[in-house]
């Protein structure tokens, strides 16, 4: 299969792949992300609980399989880098494990018992599971970014410690304002009633700091980190990925305070997107960049598979990744209803 | 079903049995997470290893059956009672989707237990696939699956059985409880005749490809022909022998393994000493899900007898031992996995990769840490839904 593409291609091929299932997840699952961190301060009753709950119930499951396509993707395609990103990020990679379990239990049990001492908890696991996959992930994508301390054929040498760099904690921070703001405007979108307007009033300001931090994360990584303009001086088109992001914050912002809720939603989402696709643009042909010198780095070619592998992958991917998009979208057809304060979940 | 039927109680059995379902299949979704972390995490060198081969079929089960679980799950549990027919296509996906699932795990589990369709990469640093189809059409995977879903369709049997003794031994001989009974026992009495007919084809098929873990289910240490097979016997692996073995049927071991009571089977001292499994585990393990195997025969019998001469209702004993049998099939199949993969020990790729060079190297702190963590974690999720559950089953007396 794909005979006519040599191996090289091939490893490029997955790396574009590689970088779109990772923007389809950001944004996929932003909004269940957002509504876990907004839950504890925005839901003043089990009503408005369970409207949040509803909203983001019939989805989460599916968007954060994503993930798990990123990560088997990534095993498939680039073995080495597969093991060496997650035995060099251990720590990180334990604690957004913890994260992705305690929020997918939290949302699934949130109602499942009546004592309200069990609901208290759920919903701060719920909570916290969401802060820490988001805080993690900006965290850990704001690394990849910047380079890990990767010395002499991949032998790492960084710190937990060494992970919270400035930059890195304004990923972090970014990541967590984004979800933020994606799950506010979709509870704006998908809920009626009060926690509908309290949560698009609360759009309004946090599209504004996404705006500002977006700007000046962009504006670091292309001033503060080393390399980051190599590929973009080499092919400048390249340039549009960051224009879009900051295009999708001011959009964001405008259509925030119209109370236009949907724009507002996929203008976030746009931002989202294209904050990370800009980092990844920066690295190729490395996806585990090195800190200390460009060539101890891990690139795509030493990375990834044989032929065999990357074309049966890519054959599966091009059959059933379409397949995938089609019936998830189909649905969200299925729950296109305004959730009202009346509406009780049955389990 | 009910869609197909519109009988009420067909609507209250699916209700109440996927109420279940979904508490387990929650916990389920998440945790199977962990494996996927820690292929990278703490077997990193095993995954730089077989990335190659075992990386697909993952990538292919998130592809295939991952996204199908995790979308018509949401759609299963939030659609609303009158979208019927979506909620049951749903429900039907779910179940298509666990059911691919564990195909794809298998094949990438199968490669482990007998690789085939790849090449050493020249410099033996890695397994380089040549031959998907090869892969999936590997005779491990497919008796391995039938054995695996076999014992999980036996799982659940003995699970609504006993939850429906329960109900029974509270009087609440509703329809509903009674046509679920019905329904297991059948599934029940099928599956566990089937399973060791099947799992005795699937022994010898083991025993070929890898001698040492054959022998060690059964003990057999010394090479020899007509070999016995002892009713109670003790293996002690610091002698390489057994420490006691009584009543011994002629030539039954020897039957078993290669079907001729005069067959000759290669014993544990004869196999490379340093290449053997720890024989007790394996010996002990064998043993308690073949003799658990038996039981879930004799229970599922009675249970069938019970029912058709009508006495199941008021057979309180029986009722009871059903009760206390549902944690039965759950160590019996980790009876059996300890089998399939403590036997393949010490290697984690038969006969390529040995377990020890398979692991990361990070810190033992680190490793500690994750295990207690996710341990202590497991632990309380344990808990929490074995009370959903309980809560589930005991409010179900009057199940609308």
């Amino acid at each position: 299969m794909f005979d006519f593409l040599t191996h090289d291609m091939l490893a490029v091929i997955w790396f574009f792949l590689w970088c779109v299932i990772w923007g389809v997840y950001f944004i996929a699952d932003s909004f269940s992300l957002g509504a876990g961190l907004l839950t504890p301060f925005i839901a003043t009753d089990k009503v408005q609980r369970t409207q949040i709950q509803s909203s983001v119930g019939p989805f989460w499951g599916g968007n954060e399989v994503w993930l798990i396509l990123a990560a088997g993707g990534t095993f498939a395609a680039f073995p080495l880098v597969f093991s060496k990103m997650f035995t060099f990020l251990y720590i990180p990679m334990l604690l957004l494990l913890i994260g992705l379990i305690a929020r997918g239990i939290s949302i699934e049990y949130l109602h499942k018992d009546e004592n309200p001492q069990i609901q208290k908890i759920l919903m701060l696991g719920w909570f916290a599971g969401s802060l820490l996959i988001s805080l993690v992930l900006g965290v850990a994508f704001a690394n990849f970014f910047k380079g890990l301390e990767i010395a002499s054929r991949g032998v790492y040498e960084g710190t937990l410690l060494g992970l919270f760099s400035p930059y890195a904690l304004l990923g972090g921070v970014l990541f967590v304002l984004m979800s933020v703001t994606s799950g506010a405007l979709w509870i704006n979108v998908k809920t009626e009633g009060a926690i509908a307007a309290k949560a698009g009033n609360l759009a309004k300001k946090s599209t504004l700091i996404v705006l500002v931090l977006a700007l000046v994360y962009l504006a670091y990584s292309f001033v503060g980190i080393e390399g980051f303009t190599i590929n973009y001086s080499a092919t400048p088109a390249l340039y549009l990925l960051p224009v879009l992001a900051v295009v999708g914050a001011v959009l964001a912002v405008f259509f925030a305070k119209k109370d236009r809720g949907f724009p507002a939603f996929c203008s976030n989402l746009l931002t989202l997107l294209f904050v990370v696709e800009s980092g990844l643009a920066s690295i190729y042909p490395y996806m585990l960049k090195s800190s200390i010198s460009p060539e101890y780095g891990i690139n795509i070619f030493e990375a990834a598979s044989s032929h065999m592998t990357l074309s049966v992958m890519l054959g599966g991917a091009l059959v059933f990744v379409p397949i995938v998009i089609i019936y998830q979208l189909w649905a969200y057809t299925l729950f296109k209803e305004k959730i009202k304060e009346t509406e009780q979940v049955e389990y | 079903m009910y869609y197909k039927n519109k009988d009420e109680n067909w609507r209250k059995m699916a209700d109440f049995w996927g109420r279940i379902f979904k508490i387990n299949f929650a916990i389920g979704l998440v945790s199977g997470l962990t494996l996927t972390f820690q292929l990278g995490t703490n077997w990193g060198a095993y995954a730089e290893f077989m990335g190659d081969v075992f990386g697909p079929p993952l990538a292919v089960e998130a592809l295939l059956a991952f996204f199908l679980e995790g979308t018509f799950f949401g759609a299963w549990i939030f659609l609303n009672r009158d979208r019927q027919k979506l909620k049951a296509f749903s429900m039907w996906m779910v179940a298509l989707g666990t059911n691919i699932s564990s195909l794809w795990i298998i094949i990438a589990n199968g490669f482990m237990q007998h690789p085939v369709g790849y090449n050493m990469a020249a410099d033996g640093s890695k397994v380089v696939m040549t031959d998907f189809l090869a892969l999936i059409t590997n005779g491990y995977v497919w008796y391995m699956m039938v054995h695996t879903l076999l014992a999980a369709y036996l799982l659940t049997a003995f699970l609504m059985m006993g939850i429906c003794a329960y109900h029974f031994l509270k009087g609440n001989n509703n329809e509903v409880f009674k046509k679920s009974f019905s329904i297991a026992v059948a599934i029940a009495l099928v599956t566990a005749v089937v399973l060791p007919v099947l799992g005795h084809g699937y022994a010898q098929y083991v025993t070929e490809l890898q001698p040492a873990k054959g022998a060690a289910m059964d003990a057999i240490w010394e090479t020899g022909s007509g070999e016995p097979m002892y009713l109670i016997q003790i293996p002690d692996s610091s002698t390489g022998s057994n420490s006691v073995q009584l009543l011994g049927i002629p030539g039954l071991a020897s039957f078993l393994y290669t079907g001729s009571f005069s067959g000759t089977i290669t014993g544990l001292n004869q196999l490379p000493h340093d290449e053997l499994p720890p024989v007790e585990m394996i010996f002990w393990s064998f043993r308690l899900m073949t003799i658990l195997g038996s039981l879930f025969i004799i229970e599922a019998l009675l249970g069938l007898y019970l029912q058709k001469s009508g006495k199941l209702y008021t057979s309180d004993k029986y009722l009871k031992l059903m009760m206390w049998s549902i944690p039965l099939p759950y160590i019996s199949i980790t009876a059996g996995w300890i089998v399939a993969e403590v036997g393949r020990q010490p290697w984690i790729v038969y006969g390529l990769l040995k377990t020890a060079n398979g692991i990361s190297s990070v810190p033992i702190s680190d490793v500690l840490l994750s295990i207690t963590l996710i341990s202590a974690f497991y632990l309380i999720l344990m808990i929490f839904e074995i009370y959903l559950i309980k809560k589930t089953v005991v409010n179900a007396t009057g199940v609308e």
